[in-house]
């Protein structure tokens, strides 16, 4: 070869060469700037915590009860925590509501109806304001009763599992919540809840759901929907607190939870549940 | 450097296609490291920071006790009241009924001013004024509501009545009188005068023997007062009433009510024994709105103590029968057999009125 | 305001969440779209890399087709994400327990993998034009040509080595590509409708059957627009591919819905309800007979008769256009009539279709056709055509 293409070479070798070392580089660095927090957090004693004034979250292990004897179909929950969460004044879009059970005698499934059933929606007087119809008075029924539903704040959320950006995610005390400035809309994850818990939030273009009020439950202070609930259906609290109301829920009580054939272990305990509650 | 030598050997375009190709991967990763946030991965697979940005919102709902500071009376009247019972686990909050104190919610159909984020500053928070729609949340009876929380059909319980006008909604067992009192008391001296029409059936002194008038003696001042001015509205009609008051002024009737009230009651004559055995008939159903046997009762209800027994008789059949409406009299005039309201009206003839 | 979502009508009891559909058309088209680049790819392999020489005709066709739908596919996802514009958030923190964080890897990865094969497989054109023309477009090719305009026998024994590579490559990653579409769906447990270990096996048959369908339709239109004989052999290979991976697809979907019933897990009474009245038409009708076992049948009956010439391509059109309709139905039974099945298993909800707006049947038409627009265009840039016909074969 001449001294030309020689140096062209050389040159070209080096800057393939600079190239390929430069992206190498960069690799190894993405993967550390990955793995250094984790190790960090390993070798250093007090781990650092979210700054949120006052509260340290690894103090707490956030749990909710439903004592489904006693709701008494109110819906001042519903309503509240969309007061409280800004939630869509709209019959579709839900963080919390109550289901109503009717079995009537002679048939084999009970009748179910919540806040998006027609019936119910005429019954109330906006589309923002909730309540139950009065029905199925002339049937003979035999067993009637109200389950109010939330997000159940998995401990192996397939929510979580299925985000593609880790816009969603479990804080160390147990709530799942969303980043809304992260999140990209895609809706994987109200796909895979089987519980219908999330939703679009169609004014910001992310999902939403319930948060058990995180806003509210790091100052001191209970959720919306358990602050309002007159009959102490629902109730929350700390299980690293023995005293607190939901160990003594769970303590006192054969808690059942919804759909545990999912592996997804929910953390709302329910008291009262029925063969026919899905 | 069998890279290096590959590389070298390799044609021109090869070269230049994989230079182009590192180059963009540089580019790509750069561009990853200065668009992703600082703290992604400080505690697991996310955004460290949002959790912090997300327990920093402000709550709406604020508690009792934020209420308290301004609203003694009310809080007053709940806190010992039925809709504050923790110790049963019922409770019903504030801002349950009137929505949450730091927030706004003009979706309820309550009258509401919202004009800042804050209650009391520039936020008005909602006072129900449909309390039917308001109460009967949890109040009506509905199919799947358990036993142990009080409901009733509202169209029985109340017709078309709001549930203010015999409940205090803080506290829904005291009775409300507060509304009917009276703006101002009549003269007795005048009343006298004017009330000389009245004895025919209402007998002298007030104290009537029998039909058609009842007893007016020592009767509730307000209660006589609304009573007259129904007559006149028509929201009560009565074919020897209606006429009679219907050319008396607002004053007149208020001073004719003040003369009655201020008279004594004297003992209705009715046999003892039949006081007694009517002690133990349903007369427990009526002491709330009409008081202990019948006497000290809301203004709304008249007091029925020493009451010519024939009236009172008279009065819950025509309750009954849907003659004289009444939102509460009515659905428990029907509840009563004749042997029944026999005893309720004796019972309450004989009992001791002041 | 006003209502920026259209609530679903519905039977029965359904979560009040879901009464707004999560995904819609445009999740329809994009497995679509993917199954076609997978699928064109597949037929362009085997000629790379499998040697069935009767497809030399397609060979580079099907590389362009794939490369076109390539490109549009991200759009529908873009269209339908809440904010497209952090889309990008899935590639730089990839999540990597979900399934669809593997998107952005594997087609970033796919497009670059076909950008490169096709640079590769045109390069001796683009050196010629590059020489040849004088105007902006000579201009254009030759930066194309990365300013080398060697087609020595060295350079292009590379060339070959590389393409050889790629395509070999390109198999897994295709399968990758739209292999994973399936898995989305098939590894949910929340509905029993897509809850199956054999759907991304399905997805990705089903793609691959759609690609050929494609590129028979693409070949023997491409040829009647230029005017040319219409090489038979190449034909009645696809029409053999297409009719190989079609029988083994229907035994497939079969094998699903038979073992989701016979299973019988709970929700099944309403899959059950739904598959015998709203979806007979859809599924049974459409999906499985017009779409599958009629092509099954006509291409069966034209090569047990050794049906030659004009009549065996117009059976092989006819059955290719069948075919195409059976995965564009596959997909929106799947999509569509899952999300149509409540997860509760008591309810049943009526899809809002929407003409207009981001989520609407003409936002999922354009999203379909802009690949062929783009391939018109290509390829009069990158002509793919290898009209010299084998003397050995036909024509028609």
């Amino acid at each position: 070869m001449d001294d030309r293409k020689l140096l062209e070479h050389k040159v070209a070798r080096r800057s393939v060469l600079g190239g390929l070392a430069a992206s190498l580089a960069a690799g190894v660095a993405a993967t550390a700037d990955t793995l250094a927090p984790k190790v960090a957090q390993a070798a250093t004693a007090p781990a650092e915590v979210p700054s949120i004034p006052g509260y340290d979250w690894s103090k707490h292990a956030w749990a909710y009860g439903v004592d489904a004897t006693k709701c008494i179909g109110c819906l001042r929950c519903v309503e509240a925590c969309k007061a409280e969460n800004d939630v869509a004044r709209d019959p579709h879009h839900f963080r919390t509501w109550v289901e109503r059970y009717v079995e009537i005698e002679g048939e084999e499934t009970a009748r179910i109806d919540s806040q998006a059933d027609p019936v119910n929606i005429a019954a109330s007087s906006s589309e923002g304001t909730y309540r139950f119809a009065d029905r199925y008075k002339d049937e003979k029924v035999h067993k009637a009763f109200f389950v109010p539903k939330l997000c159940n704040h998995c401990t192996h959320p397939a929510c979580v599992q299925v985000c593609p950006t880790g816009a969603t995610f479990k804080t160390d005390d147990g709530v799942v919540v969303i980043d809304h400035t992260y999140c990209i809309g895609c809706q994987y994850c109200v796909q895979a809840c089987p519980y219908g818990a999330r939703f679009f939030n169609a004014e910001l273009q992310v999902t939403d759901k319930c948060t058990w009020c995180y806003h509210r439950i790091t100052k001191g202070l209970q959720p919306a929907c358990v602050e309002v609930c007159p009959v102490e259906a629902r109730i929350f609290g700390d299980r690293n607190d023995k005293n607190s109301a939901i160990s003594k829920f769970i303590a006192d009580n054969r808690v059942t939870v919804l759909r545990p054939e999912t592996g997804n272990a929910p953390n709302v305990f329910y008291v009262g549940l029925d063969k026919e509650v899905i | 450097m069998l890279i290096a030598t590959g590389v070298c050997t390799m044609p021109k375009h090869i070269r230049r296609l994989l230079l182009l190709i590192a180059a963009f991967a540089v580019l790509a990763v750069a561009t990853r490291f200065i668009l992703v946030d600082k703290s992604f991965y400080q505690f697991g697979h996310y955004r460290g920071a949002a959790v912090a940005e997300i327990a920093h919102d402000k709550p709406k709902y604020q508690g009792t006790e934020f209420c308290r500071s301004c609203h003694a009376a009310p809080y007053a009247a709940w806190s010992t009241g039925v809709h504050n019972r923790p110790l049963i686990g019922k409770t019903v909050k504030c801002e349950v009924c009137h929505g949450a104190g730091g927030g706004r919610d003009a979706e309820q159909d309550y009258v509401n001013a919202t004009t800042g984020p804050i209650h009391p500053a520039n936020l008005k928070l909602t006072v129900p004024r449909d309390t039917r729609a308001v109460c009967t949340l949890c109040h009506e009876r509905i199919v799947g509501r358990p036993v142990q929380q009080a409901q009733v059909i509202p169209r029985d319980h109340a017709a078309d009545e709001q549930c203010t006008l015999c409940h205090n909604p803080h506290s829904p067992r005291t009775f409300v009188g507060a509304t009917l009192a009276l703006e101002h008391r009549g003269s007795i001296a005048v009343g006298k005068l004017k009330s000389e029409a009245c004895a025919g059936c209402h007998g002298a002194d007030g104290v009537s023997a029998g039909l058609p008038g009842p007893t007016l003696a020592g009767q509730d001042e307000a209660y006589l007062v609304n009573a007259l001015r129904a007559y006149k509205t028509g929201k009560r009609d009565n074919p020897m009433m209606s006429p009679m008051v219907a050319d008396m002024s607002d004053d007149e009737l208020v001073d004719v009510a003040a003369y009655f009230s201020s008279l004594k009651c004297t003992l209705a004559p009715v046999a003892q024994e039949r006081v007694a055995a009517a002690q133990t008939s349903g007369a427990s159903v009526c002491t709330s709105c009409h008081g202990f046997n019948g006497a000290g009762a809301l203004h709304i209800a008249p007091h029925l103590a020493g009451q010519s027994k024939d009236y009172l008789a008279e009065a819950l059949r025509s309750y009954a029968s849907g003659a004289r409406p009444h939102p509460v009299m009515t659905a428990l005039g029907k509840t009563l057999s004749e042997q029944a309201l026999d005893n309720v009206a004796t019972f309450y003839a004989g009992a001791t009125c002041n | 305001m006003e209502q920026q979502f259209l609530p679903a009508v519905y039977t029965g009891f359904v979560y009040p969440n879901e009464t707004v559909f999560p995904w819609g058309v445009l999740i329809v088209v994009y497995p679509y779209l993917t199954g076609l680049v997978a699928g064109a790819f597949t037929v362009s392999s085997l000629y790379q890399v499998f040697g069935l020489r009767q497809l030399r005709p397609v060979a580079h066709l099907a590389l362009i087709t794939s490369l076109c739908c390539m490109i549009f596919v991200p759009s529908p996802l873009l269209l339908h994400l809440g904010h497209a514009e952090r889309a990008f958030n899935a590639v730089f923190t990839p999540h990597w327990s979900s399934a669809m964080a593997m998107f952005g890897y594997f087609a970033g990865f796919y497009i670059i993998l076909l950008l490169l094969e096709t640079w590769f497989v045109f390069r001796p054109y683009m050196v010629e034009q590059a020489t040849l023309r004088k105007d902006w477009l000579g201009k254009v090719y030759n930066i194309f040509c990365l300013g080398s305009h060697d087609v020595s026998e060295k350079a292009l024994a590379a060339d070959k080595k590389w393409i050889f590579a790629l395509a070999i490559i390109g198999i897994p990653s295709a399968h990758g590509l739209h292999g994973y579409v399936g898995f989305i769906f098939g590894s949910l447990k929340s509905r029993e409708w897509w809850s199956s270990d054999l759907m991304p096996l399905i997805f990705l048959f089903s793609a691959i059957i759609s690609g050929v369908a494609l590129l028979i339709v693409i070949y023997i239109v491409s040829c009647k627009l230029r005017r040319v004989p219409v090489d038979v052999a190449c034909v009645k290979g696809m029409g053999y591919t297409l009719w190989g991976f079609v029988m083994f697809t229907l035994l497939l979907e079969g094998v699903e819905f038979g073992s989701l019933t016979y299973k019988g897990r709970e929700g099944i009474d309403m899959i059950l309800l739904f598959v015998t009245t709203r979806l007979v038409i859809p599924f049974f009708v459409l999906q499985f007979t017009i779409g599958a076992v009629v092509p099954i049948l006509i291409l069966s009956f034209m090569f047990w008769h050794g049906t030659t010439g004009r009549r065996l391509v117009t059976g092989i059109l006819l059955s290719a256009l069948l075919v195409l309709f059976n995965v564009i139905m596959m997909r929106f039974n799947v999509v569509i009539g899952g999300q149509e099945i409540a997860k509760t298993g008591k309810g049943l909800l009526y899809f809002p279709w929407e003409i207009f707006g981001r989520e609407g049947v003409l936002a999922a038409a354009g999203v379909l056709t802009a690949p062929f627009v783009l391939l018109s265009l290509l390829v009069r840039l990158l002509p793919p055509w290898h009209d010299e016909i084998d003397p050995d074969h036909a024509t028609a």
